[in-house]
């Protein structure tokens, strides 16, 4: 039954272990606490752009897990902290001696698992959001004139605003608005225009903003060509939320790929710890080596003894157990 | 007949010393908040001096950052002391440059509090320099081919949109001014010179407004332009219409804005000077307490501290007694002087 990737610890190692274990944890916490506000800010933006983005989009997953995964690493980095200080001080290391253990298989399987998932999500939901924009602004673009409807007499205050603050002007470009039946008349019915709402005027042009009869060559005799074309926003609101999005959901995928590099190396340190003071039996000071090992045994060692284990517990115990088939001292769920 | 005389034990000395040094510290922080709400209250100030015609006052600002910078060294000088204090030969050292540091403190605290109350009156200046600042702007908004004032359209519809405001006082404002520039004006057409034939100064006035100042909660497309004229809408009375354009004037809007940001750095200027006070009245009650030990190769007996050494009439006409002293002994000096020399010159 040789351990898995055993490592010699005698006091002093053992000691610095402690301490970078310590640092490392602090760490992770910042990194964690770091990555929850991240998330909710994400959330955030989120919330503010929900009639541009279409319901079926998924993307709302991704700072929802990651926020969880947050949560996992702050939790993670705390018990390491604890646990490190602890095991520098033999009064306060017993009542660790029992908890570390279920605590390292949930950080790893819980925080690990939902890392791992908030990653998978940073890398494949942002595809998602240029059909889901698609949706969401042609939806709105379409709902601009019904401020009498319910449900959608909001559209056209947020789409205004939409396109005052982000410096943007309809789908993908002024012209967008020219196929929508952007006012309803009572004598006419419906009927299309070739203007614009105010929101797209772009303060830096130099002249009074021309907002009507766009199409029409000769409705503003005084409008030169060659000049750069600063009457109104260039930009098409699908282009900047995409970037502005996918921007967001890059650096929240980064910083979880920070916490997840920061809580592997947070359980790795605390297993090496915990089993190598097992080999003192728990008592600090000791000076002689321990052996610091990820697992008592090899994968398939292990199930047989949880096999064993399993068919121990449903026979009616013997007086005579044997002592090899006395459990391992992590107990069962090490794997 | 000491002012508010108090008992002190050894026990209660160091605990003053200790307690002061950590509110010291505290008080640091406070000078870096104060700091930082003086520089970001200048930021504020210059990223609008365009509209206030670059000759707003910077006082209240400069007036901050001074006071938290001199908080910062103050206290941090403070805690020295109140560390040092608890060992008696750090503390000689100390004891002859108490009383003077004392005085400059209670100076500061004074000029604390005139800074304090200066941040809730500087509303009146800021509202004239505003008034002024917002007409001129107006007025050059049509000259974006000007240099020096080629920003100022793009200034004053940035401004509309973010505060949610029109004009100086109303959108009227706008129909008084000319703020559609010649070069954009058709001369050909039979309308432009009309309108301007029939105003005296021959400019082009308009019942209309920029884009900037429509309300995007409006219910239809926004109304820029003959907005007097209520048959060129359909369904529009201009004197019930309330949605379609800003109704606010940007001088309030902008006003509101400092005062409430001027306000808030006010309160917190007078949270900080409360602290300052109790900090400046434990430091003299521990070097009245260090002072009045009297046996200094006991440490522990007990001592008295107190604010004054007597009351305050009795302190007050000592004080006087003392600049008279100063200037009789400067004339006496001088008499003396010119005795001196008289026999010298006999």
């Amino acid at each position: 039954m040789a351990p898995v990737l055993p490592l010699v610890l005698p006091l002093q190692p053992r000691v610095r272990l402690a301490q970078g274990l310590w640092l490392l944890s602090w760490l992770l916490a910042l990194a964690g606490g770091l990555a929850l506000l991240y998330s909710g800010h994400l959330l955030a933006q989120l919330w503010l752009l929900r009639t541009f983005l279409a319901p079926s989009c998924p993307f709302a997953a991704l700072p929802q897990v990651a926020l969880a995964a947050g949560l996992g690493a702050l939790g993670t980095g705390l018990v390491g902290a604890g646990a490190s200080r602890a095991s520098l001080d033999a009064a306060q290391y017993p009542p660790w001696r029992k908890v570390l253990g279920p605590l390292l298989v949930l950080g790893t399987a819980g925080g690990g698992g939902l890392l791992i998932l908030a990653l998978g999500l940073a890398l494949a939901l942002p595809g998602s959001l240029d059909a889901g924009l698609e949706d969401g602004l042609g939806t709105a673009l379409a709902h601009y004139k019904d401020t009498e409807v319910p449900g959608h007499c909001h559209a056209k205050r947020l789409l205004d605003e939409l396109q005052l603050r982000h410096h943007c002007c309809g789908r993908h470009g002024y012209k967008d608005w020219f196929g929508i039946h952007r006012i309803q008349s009572n004598v006419e019915g419906l009927y299309l225009i070739d203007g614009v709402p105010f929101s797209c005027c772009n303060p830096h042009s130099p002249r009074p903003c021309l907002q009507s009869r766009l199409s029409e060559p000769h409705a503003h005799p005084l409008f030169d060509p060659r000049q750069p074309n600063l009457n109104l926003w260039a930009q098409g609101c699908h282009g900047v939320l995409l970037q502005h999005l996918q921007d967001l959901a890059s650096v929240l995928g980064g910083g979880l790929a920070v916490t997840f590099l920061l809580q592997i190396l947070v359980l790795l340190g605390l297993r090496y710890l915990q089993t190598a003071l097992e080999g003192v039996e728990g008592v600090i000071d000791a000076e002689g080596d321990t052996q610091g090992y990820l697992f008592p045994s090899g994968l398939k060692d292990m199930l047989k003894t949880a096999w064993r284990q399993g068919g121990v517990a449903h026979r009616p115990a013997p007086e005579e157990a044997p002592p090899e088939e006395a459990p391992p001292k992590e107990g069962l769920p090490e794997a | 007949m000491a002012l508010l005389k108090v008992k002190f034990d050894q026990m209660k000395r160091v605990k003053l010393a200790q307690g002061l040094w950590l509110m010291n510290w505290l008080s640091v922080l406070a000078g870096i908040v104060i700091f930082s709400l003086g520089l970001f209250l200048k930021i504020e100030l210059r990223k609008r001096s365009e509209v206030m015609n670059n000759s707003e006052s910077h006082f209240v600002p400069n007036s901050l950052i001074g006071m938290g910078v001199l908080s910062c060294v103050f206290n941090s000088l403070a805690g020295k002391i109140c560390y040092d204090a608890l060992d008696p030969a750090k503390y000689a050292k100390w004891k002859p440059w108490l009383k003077p540091y004392l005085a400059v403190c209670v100076l500061f605290n004074i000029a604390l509090l005139l800074v304090t109350l200066c941040c809730f009156l500087m509303r009146g200046s800021l509202e004239s320099t505003l008034a002024h600042g917002l007409k001129n702007g107006m007025k050059y908004y049509r000259d974006t081919d000007t240099p020096g004032r080629c920003f100022m359209k793009k200034t004053i519809d940035m401004l509309q949109i973010e505060f949610k405001c029109c004009g100086n006082n109303g959108f009227r404002d706008w129909f008084e001014i000319q703020w559609i520039s010649n070069r954009y004006l058709d001369f050909s057409s039979k309308e432009v010179k009309d309108r301007i034939k029939s105003n005296v100064d021959g400019r082009y006035l308009v019942d209309g407004v920029p884009f900037s100042c429509c309300n995007p909660s409006s219910p239809r497309p926004c109304i820029q332009y003959q907005l007097t004229n209520n048959s060129a809408h359909y369904s529009y009375d201009h004197q019930t219409e309330e949605l379609n354009l800003w109704v606010n004037g940007c001088r309030v809007a902008l006003l509101n804005y400092y005062s409430s940001l001027m306000n808030s750095m006010g309160a917190v200027a007078l949270l900080v000077w409360l602290f300052e006070v109790t900090i400046t009245i434990g430091l003299r009650y521990l070097h009245t307490a260090l002072e009045s030990v009297s046996n200094p190769e006991d440490p522990e007996c007990e001592s008295e501290g107190w604010l004054l050494e007597k009351s305050v009439s009795e302190t007050w006409k000592a004080f006087l007694e003392s600049l008279k002293k100063l200037g009789k002994s400067n004339q006496v000096e001088a008499e003396g002087a010119d005795a001196g020399q008289a026999p010298e010159a006999g």
